[in-house]
C-alpha cells in the first residue's frame, strides 16, 4: 500500500526527529524541514497528503505559511503546533483551512488519531471529487450524444444529416478535422469533411475499397482504431493528414444497434495521443447516433424512389386510359357508321348512306392522325426522334408553308411579320413546319372567323422568336403551362369543332425542346392568345 | 301514338350526326346538346323521355349531369363512355343511369336498349292482375305505379319500379340473378349481374329503414333475391 506522506516544519530539530520516528513507525512517508522557505520549496515539488506546522517558525509566520501552502494544495491536511501562549493564532489559522491544532508538548496518541481523522477526511473529499468529476464527464458524454441526435435526426437529407453531424462533433468535442465515408455498392465513398483546407480535402480518397486502408479495415472488422502518431508510415487513405501536418487520428464505424455497419468516422487533431479509451468509447456512441439517422435518410430516400416510381405508374395509367378513350371516339363513329348501313330494319336514302361513308372517312383519317402524334409521342418521350439540322431561312421555310397555312386560315385573315435581315438558323424544316401549323390550326380552332392570325419572326443575339397569335377565347392563366402536357384539352373550341387528340402542343413542344428551344403561350382570357417558340442561333 | 322525345348529350359532332339519323329513322325525335350545362337546359326546357349522355364533356361532365338531373327527374338515362372500366360502370349506375354501353357499340344494340329502357316506364297492359302489395309499410299501387313506405311516397326511376314490381308480384318466390334479369332489363342482360346488384342497393336506400340489414329485399347469396312476407 502506498503510504501517505507528511511533510513535518519545525525549527526544533530534536522534534523533528522523534515526530519523523514516530510517523515513519505507522507507516507514513515522514519528510521533514526545519524554515518556511525550504517548506515552501518542497511543496513546490511536490504533493503531501498532510503538514505538520509549528505555528512560530524563524523565517515566517506559521499561520502566514499556511495559507500559502493550501493556495499550492488545497487539498492538504495541515496540523498545526502551538505553544500555550500561542491559542489565538491556532484558531485563526483553523479559520483559514488548517485541519487541527495540537498544544505543544505533542501526545504521540493524539498526534496520530488526528492525523489519522484528517486523512480519513481527505480521502472521502478526493473520493467525492472524483465522483463528481466522473458525474461531469457523463454529463457532457450524454449532453455531447443529445447535441449530435438532435442534430443528426433533423433531416431525411443525407447530406445535411452528415454536415450536421460533423459539425457537432466539432464543437462538442473541439477536434478539428472529421470526415465520413459511407457504403454504397461494395465501396466506401466520401460523403463529407469538415475542417480541413480545399487542397487537403481535394487530396482525400473520393472513395475506397472495404478491404484496404485504415478506413477499409475499420469498416470491415467494425472496430475503432487509434493512430496516436501519424507518420510516413500511415496508410495512404489517411495520407491527407500527414501532408496537413496532424499528429493522431481516430476512427469509429458507423453502426446501427442491430449491429449494421454503414460507414466509417475519422476525427483527427494537431496533438499527439490525443485519444484515450473514454475519448473512443464517445466517439463510438456519436458514431451510432450518427449511423441511425443516416439509415432513416437511406430508407427515406429509398421509400421516395418507390414512390415516385409508383406515380410514374399512375401516370402510365392514366396515359393508356387516355389513349384508350382517344381511340374508341373515332372509332365509335366508323362502326357506329358501317353498322347503321348494315341495320336490316331501316333503308337509308342515297344522301344519308353518302354521310355515313364520308363519317367513316374522315374518322379513319382521325384515327391515322392520332396513331401518328402518339408514334412521335413516344419517340418524343424515348428520346429517340431523329431531327436532322441544316441552316434554313425561316422565311422560306414560311414561304414553302404557305399553301397549306392559307387553306387552313381560309375564313381567317393570316398575316406574316418577318423582317428582312433575319438570320439563318440551323433547324428540321419538316418538323419546325409541323411545330408552325400545329399552332396555326390551333388559333383557327379557338377563334371566330374574320379574326387576324399573325405570324411574327423576331431575332436577337442568341435566339430565333416565332409566334403566332389569334383574337380567339385567350387561355386563362392557371392552364399556360398544362397546356403543352399530352392529353390536355382546353375549353372553348368553336362549336361544332371536332376535338383534337390532345398531343399537339406536346409535340410542338418536343420538337422544339429537341431543338434546343422553349415553346411558351402568353395569353388573358378574351384577348387573344399568342404562341412563341425559339431557336437557339448558335 | 306520339313520338317519343330522345335527347343525346356528346361533345363529338359526328357521334351527335350518327346518332340522331339513327334514332330518327326509327321513329324518335330527337334533340342534341353538346356539354352538360346545354343538356340540364334541354332538360328543363323541353320534355324528353329518355337521355343518352356521354361521359367526357367540358364543362360540367356526364357523371355530374346524371347526379343532377337524378335530383328531380326519373327520366331513363343511357350512358354512352369511351371508358370500358367497370368502376366507371358501376359508378354511373349507382347515381342513377339505367344502362351504360361502351363505344364503340353496334346500333342494333343502342336500339334495343332503348326499348328496354322504355318498357320500364310502364305499359298499363303489363300492369299485373292484382291492384295492390302491401307488407310491413310498403305500399305499392300498381295501377298508379305508386309506391310508399309507412305513407310517405317513394319516387323511383322506371328501371327501380321494374325491378321493385317484379319482385313484389313473385313475392315470397326467390328470383334468380338471371330470371331477374331476362324478365326486368331482357334477354340480352342475363349475365349483368352488376346491374342487379345496383339497381338492388338502390331500392334498398329508397325504401328500407336500414338499408344494411334489410326487412323486403332479401337477398340469397349466389342465388337470388326474393321479397319476403313470411317472417
Amino acid at each position: 500500500m502506498a503510504s501517505e506522506s507528511i511533510l513535518v516544519v519545525d525549527d526544533d530539530r530534536d522534534f523533528l526527529e522523534i515526530v519523523s520516528l514516530i510517523l515513519a513507525k505507522k507507516g507514513y512517508e515522514a519528510k521533514t524541514c526545519s524554515s518556511a522557505q525550504e517548506a515552501m520549496t518542497r511543496f513546490k515539488e511536490r504533493f503531501y497528503h498532510a503538514t505538520i506546522l509549528d505555528i512560530s517558525l524563524p523565517d515566517a509566520n506559521g499561520t502566514e505559511l499556511l495559507t500559502r501552502i493550501l493556495e499550492i494544495h488545497p487539498d492538504i491536511i495541515a496540523i498545526m503546533l502551538t505553544g500555550h501562549s500561542s491559542v489565538q493564532n491556532a484558531i485563526e489559522s483553523l479559520n483559514r483551512g488548517a485541519f487541527a491544532y495540537l498544544e505543544k508538548p505533542l501526545d504521540p496518541d493524539n498526534l496520530m488519531s488526528v492525523i489519522d481523522r484528517g486523512l480519513e477526511k481527505q480521502r472521502l473529499v478526493l473520493e467525492n471529487r472524483q465522483l463528481m468529476d466522473e458525474l461531469e464527464r457523463h454529463n457532457r458524454i450524454a449532453n455531447t450524444l443529445l447535441s449530435v441526435s438532435q442534430a443528426v435526426s433533423q433531416s431525411l437529407d443525407l447530406q445535411q444529416i452528415v454536415d450536421a453531424a460533423l459539425e457537432r462533433v466539432a464543437q462538442s468535442t473541439g477536434l478539428e478535422v472529421g470526415f465520413i465515408y459511407l457504403n454504397d455498392n461494395d465501396r466506401l465513398v466520401l460523403r463529407g469533411h469538415r475542417g480541413l483546407s480545399r487542397k487537403l480535402a481535394q487530396s482525400m480518397l473520393k472513395e475506397t475499397a472495404k478491404d484496404s486502408g485504415t478506413i477499409g479495415r475499420i469498416f470491415t472488422q467494425a472496430r475503432p482504431a487509434v493512430i496516436e502518431k501519424l507518420s510516413r508510415y500511415t496508410e495512404p487513405d489517411l495520407g491527407f493528414l500527414c501532408a496537413g501536418g496532424y499528429q493522431s487520428f481516430a476512427g469509429v464505424p458507423l453502426t446501427t444497434v442491430p449491429s449494421e455497419n454503414i460507414g466509417v468516422m475519422g476525427v483527427a487533431t494537431s496533438f499527439t495521443h490525443c485519444f484515450s479509451q473514454g475519448n473512443v468509447d464517445l466517439l463510438t456512441r456519436i458514431g451510432r447516433e450518427i449511423a441511425i439517422a443516416v439509415r432513416n435518410a437511406q430508407l427515406y430516400e429509398a421509400a421516395s424512389s418507390a414512390k415516385s416510381l409508383k406515380e410514374l405508374d399512375a401516370m402510365r395509367t392514366e396515359f393508356l386510359a387516355n389513349v384508350s378513350h382517344e381511340l374508341r371516339t373515332p372509332l365509335a363513329v366508323i362502326k357506329g357508321s358501317a353498322n347503321s348501313l348494315l341495320q336490316p330494319d331501316v333503308i337509308f336514302d342515297e344522301q344519308t348512306r353518302r354521310d355515313f361513308l364520308v363519317s367513316i372517312d374522315k374518322d379513319a383519317d382521325t384515327l391515322t392522325r392520332l396513331v401518328d402524334d402518339l408514334l412521335m409521342m413516344s419517340r418524343l418521350e424515348a428520346d429517340a426522334l431523329e431531327i436532322k439540322k441544316f441552316p434554313h431561312n425561316i422565311e422560306m421555310v414560311i414561304g414553302s408553308l404557305r399553301d397549306r397555312l392559307e387553306s387552313l386560315t381560309i375564313k381567317h385573315h393570316l398575316r406574316l411579320e418577318i423582317p428582312d435581315d433575319i438570320p439563318q438558323v440551323k433547324m428540321d424544316e419538316g418538323r419546325i413546319s409541323e411545330v408552325l401549323t400545329n399552332l396555326v390550326d390551333n388559333a383557327v380552332k379557338f377563334s371566330e372567323d374574320n379574326t387576324d392570325i399573325t405570324i411574327k419572326v423576331e431575332s436577337n443575339d442568341a435566339e430565333l422568336i416565332v409566334s403566332v397569335s389569334d383574337q380567339g377565347f385567350g387561355i386563362p392563366a392557371d392552364v399556360h403551362q398544362k397546356i403543352f402536357e399530352r392529353f390536355f384539352q382546353g375549353d372553348g373550341r368553336k362549336n361544332g369543332r371536332r376535338k383534337g387528340t390532345g398531343l399537339g402542343l406536346a409535340i410542338c413542344r418536343g420538337i422544339v425542346e429537341t431543338h434546343g428551344g422553349r415553346i411558351w403561350v402568353e395569353s388573358e382570357p378574351g384577348k387573344g392568345a399568342k404562341f412563341s417558340f425559339s431557336l437557339p442561333l448558335h | 301514338m306520339e313520338k317519343k322525345q330522345i335527347l343525346i348529350v356528346d361533345d363529338d359532332p359526328a357521334i351527335l350526326r350518327l346518332l340522331s339519323t339513327n334514332l330518327k329513322a326509327r321513329g324518335y325525335e330527337v334533340i342534341t346538346a353538346t356539354d352538360g350545362e346545354e343538356s340540364l337546359e334541354a332538360v328543363q326546357r323541353d320534355f324528353v323521355d329518355l337521355i343518352i349522355l356521354d361521359l367526357m364533356m367540358p364543362r360540367v361532365d356526364g357523371v355530374e349531369v346524371c347526379r343532377r338531373i337524378r335530383e328531380w327527374s326519373s327520366v331513363p338515362i343511357i350512358i354512352l363512355s369511351a371508358r370500358g372500366d367497370e368502376k366507371d360502370k358501376v359508378k354511373c349506375l349507382e347515381l342513377g343511369a339505367d344502362d351504360y354501353l361502351t363505344k364503340p357499340f353496334g346500333i342494333a344494340e343502342l336500339i334495343a336498349r332503348i326499348k328496354t329502357a322504355f318498357r320500364h316506364r310502364g305499359d298499363p297492359a303489363v300492369a299485373p292482375a292484382q291492384s295492390n302489395f302491401n307488407f310491413d309499410g310498403l305500399e305499392i299501387n300498381f295501377a298508379k305505379r305508386r309506391v310508399t313506405v309507412d305513407g310517405h311516397e317513394v319516387t323511383l326511376t322506371p328501371t327501380e319500379y321494374s325491378l321493385l314490381q317484379h319482385l313484389a308480384v313473385n313475392s315470397d318466390k326467390v328470383l334468380t340473378h338471371s330470371m331477374l334479369l331476362q324478365s326486368v332489363w331482357g334477354n340480352e342482360y342475363s349475365s349483368e349481374k352488376e346491374y342487379l346488384r345496383v339497381f338492388v342497393g338502390r331500392l334498398r336506400r329508397k325504401l328500407e329503414p336500414d338499408p344494411k340489414s334489410p326487412k323486403y329485399i332479401q337477398t340469397i347469396p349466389g342465388v337470388g333475391y326474393h321479397l319476403s312476407t313470411v317472417r
